[in-house]
């Protein structure tokens, strides 16, 4: 590619990679699929090149390079698994290990800690150090954060991570030599700060743990499960973790198009919701006789005929912007089935943004809901105040049809809907409103289904199931779904993705759009999205 | 064809005479008699005498404080073929990591020795232990406590003077 001046090709283990000037080593190494070993650089943080584990060997270079800040040049040879290389990375993991106490089985981070899979890999079986290791105990560093500085490599990435990216420098590294840790400034800590969480996921060790996971569960019998944040509507992308189908954290996934590497505090600790026990377990079926829990074919056949009673009633619907797009697509159809009217759905809003300063393009929104964007986008109205409370006044009294989807309703009187021709309530959790209705049909949570989240950007985002919905509670798209088709003799959607297909035809931004599209790093919706809401 | 009888012979009645079979067991007999052998154990008067590897039901070993030595670490439900152990990690007052539950189930309990081999603090064993009669099937399940009540000896998992089994 000598013709070519913005690229070169170099061999990595015998294997040649072109790639653009001004490459690293290390990201032209990962170019070809080989993981170089590594603590202080980070794809989000500069590089100090000073855990030294990078090293390896150039041809013709002197002496060991840190892959991780050697630019690739055309034409050079790179060795990360020659013997030469192998015994760079052993030796820095021996003294890695001289101070480190070896606590693997009360550690957090065991079976997710790069110390502990480099010095399997790589490292020798027996240290050689006969010195007493140095003790520094554990440090509350205030917020979400435990400091173990025992177990500390000192990559530094935290102190990077607060300097750089939430550029607010609340750690810094104090002494110097074998005495060098990781301190915060004077009693200050990291309270207040909004971003600390991320500094967790990134140690590469178990030295920052965080508080809320600590000693809950093992990395390793957690399961992972891609999803999108649902505590405001920047979408950040984040796995669910998953034990015994309770949510036991959240972590970031990467998308650089949305939130980087990272993810809020408020987010991050904002899931015990998920795990709550009160949910609706069954359809409930009000008749004269009182309220009777049903399967689904029982009551969805006396909710048709229901329907086929109060027909001609005006509809009034109270939508939830933490609904999927699939959901809230598909309780739109059923307004219109049964005569149309306007949709409302209510939010809260935060005071202010809270941005990363160093990756500006994320914040925690002003809007506490994922889907905010995605009812705007089907033409829902919101209503109520900044808490998301109220301005329901309208459906409280009506006296015709009333439809709710995924609003609990907590705030409202016990009298709401009580004089409605036709109250449905398809809920996750009942409320005194929920007494009320004619219908209160159990759904399922973001967490228990497939759907997706339009982003305030109008970014659409897929997440899918990570725990078991309980008892019979279904998708809403589902259940309206299987509704619509017995009322107009269609078919139902078999899958959220043909619920999702099925979005275009009506809702032009959504037109042509399907999830094959979106992948997992999701696309933009087809008109330009106002920033207005914001 | 022709046919061709076999002939028998018949073998000589000192050779078939059943009696001289009759005394030797006879002698035999009359030998345990005078110079007895005991095989008969007298169980339970007698106890057996279990063999050092011997796997029986589990044993939690304490700290001199009473606390036990477990530190919830997970290695032990984790290697664990017959997922008989059940086990939810906490922080106790001292910040330290312990297990708020550990249960087993000693009906699931295939008595392989896994989770004593893998424990790296030498907290849970396998004990040189049978008799574990009792009256309804949940007491099978040994909660933490339980662990720590058992005074059994405990199993060796192999010969410490041949511990590759060379």
């Amino acid at each position: 590619m000598a013709d070519n001046p913005t690229t070169i090709t170099l061999t990595i283990d015998g294997q040649e990679v072109t790639v653009a000037k001004g490459t690293t080593i290390l990201r032209a190494a990962k170019q070809a699929g080989k993981d170089v070993p590594h603590y202080c650089y980070h794809d989000g943080l500069s590089s100090p090149a000073m855990c030294r584990l990078c090293l390896v060997e150039v041809e013709g270079a002197p002496k060991p390079m840190p892959a991780c800040v050697t630019q690739a040049t055309d034409g050079q040879v790179v060795h990360t698994e020659s013997e030469q290389a192998l015994d760079f990375r052993r030796g820095v993991l021996e003294f890695y290990l001289v101070n480190h106490p070896l606590d693997c089985p009360i550690c957090d981070q065991s079976g997710e800690c790069k110390l502990q899979d480099y010095v399997h890999e790589e490292g020798r079986k027996h240290g050689r150090s006969r010195e007493p290791k140095r003790i520094f105990g554990r440090d509350d560093f205030g917020g979400d954060v435990l400091f173990y500085g025992d177990r500390c490599v000192m990559c530094t990435r935290c102190v990077r991570f607060m300097t750089e990216v939430e550029r607010d420098a609340r750690l810094t590294v104090v002494e110097r030599g074998n005495r060098s840790v990781i301190d915060t400034f004077f009693e200050e800590g990291l309270e207040g700060t909004h971003w600390h969480g991320n500094i967790v996921d990134i140690c590469p060790v178990g030295a920052l743990v965080s508080k809320d996971f600590l000693y809950k569960a093992r990395a390793w019998d957690l399961e992972h499960t891609d999803s999108i944040c649902p505590s405001c509507s920047q979408g950040c992308n984040i796995s669910l973790h998953v034990r015994d189908n309770l949510v036991q954290r959240l972590k970031p996934r990467d998308n650089l198009e949305v939130n980087g590497f990272w993810m809020c505090d408020h987010g991050r600790l904002n899931y015990e919701w998920l795990n709550r026990g009160d949910r609706l377990e069954a359809p409930l079926v009000r008749s004269e006789s009182g309220v009777r829990a049903m399967g689904w074919r029982e009551a969805l056949a006396a909710f048709l005929e229901a329907a086929a009673g109060a027909a001609g009633n005006a509809v009034r619907a109270v939508a939830s912007p933490r609904a999927s797009n699939e959901d809230l697509g598909a309780f739109r159809a059923l307004v219109e089935s049964l005569g149309g009217g306007d949709i409302v759905y209510r939010m809260s809003r935060a005071a202010d943004e809270v941005v990363l300063k160093g990756f500006p393009s994320l914040a925690r929104r002003r809007d506490l809901a994922p889907n905010g964007r995605g009812a705007e986008l089907l033409g829902m109205l919101r209503v109520g105040s900044d808490e998301g409370t109220g301005g329901l006044e309208d459906v409280a009294d009506h006296d015709g049809i009333v439809l709710v989807l995924g609003d609990a309703l907590d705030d409202q009187a016990p009298d709401f809907g009580s004089s409605a021709a036709l109250f449905v309530h398809l809920a996750t959790h009942a409320s005194a409103a929920s007494a009320n209705a004619h219908f209160v049909l159990p759904i399922t949570s973001f967490a228990e289904q497939e759907g997706s989240f339009t982003n305030l950007n109008g970014r659409v985002q897929r997440f899918w199931p990570g725990i078991r919905a309980p008892g019979a509670a279904r998708p809403a798209w589902f259940v309206i779904g299987v509704t619509l088709a017995e009322r107009t003799g269609s078919t139902a959607p078999r899958s959220a993705a043909e619920s999702f297909a099925s979005l275009g035809s009506s809702f032009p931004p959504f037109a042509g759009m399907s999830y094959d599209d979106l992948g997992t790093g999701g696309a933009l919706v087809n008109q330009p999205v106002s920033l207005s809401g914001d | 064809m022709a046919i061709t009888v076999k002939r028998m012979e018949r073998p000589e009645p000192e050779r078939t005479s059943y009696l001289r079979a009759a005394l030797s067991g006879m002698a035999l007999t009359f030998k345990h008699m005078v110079n007895p052998v005991k095989v008969t154990q007298q169980y339970p008067e007698e106890q057996t005498d279990l063999h050092p590897r011997w796997r029986g039901t589990h044993r939690m070993e304490v700290h001199a404080d009473g606390r036990p030595k477990c530190v919830a670490c997970g290695l032990c439900p984790t290697v664990c073929p017959a997922n008989c152990i059940r086990l939810v990690g906490g922080e106790d007052d001292q910040g330290n990591r312990y297990p708020i539950v550990y249960e087993i189930d000693e009906f699931r309990c295939i008595f392989c020795g896994m989770c004593q081999e893998v424990c790296p603090v030498e907290a849970i064993h396998v004990g040189r232990h049978f008799e574990n009669a009792e009256y309804t099937r949940d007491r099978f399940v040994y909660d933490l406590e339980r662990l720590m009540e058992q005074d059994h000896p405990t199993a060796l998992l192999w010969d410490p003077s041949d511990p590759r089994s060379e």
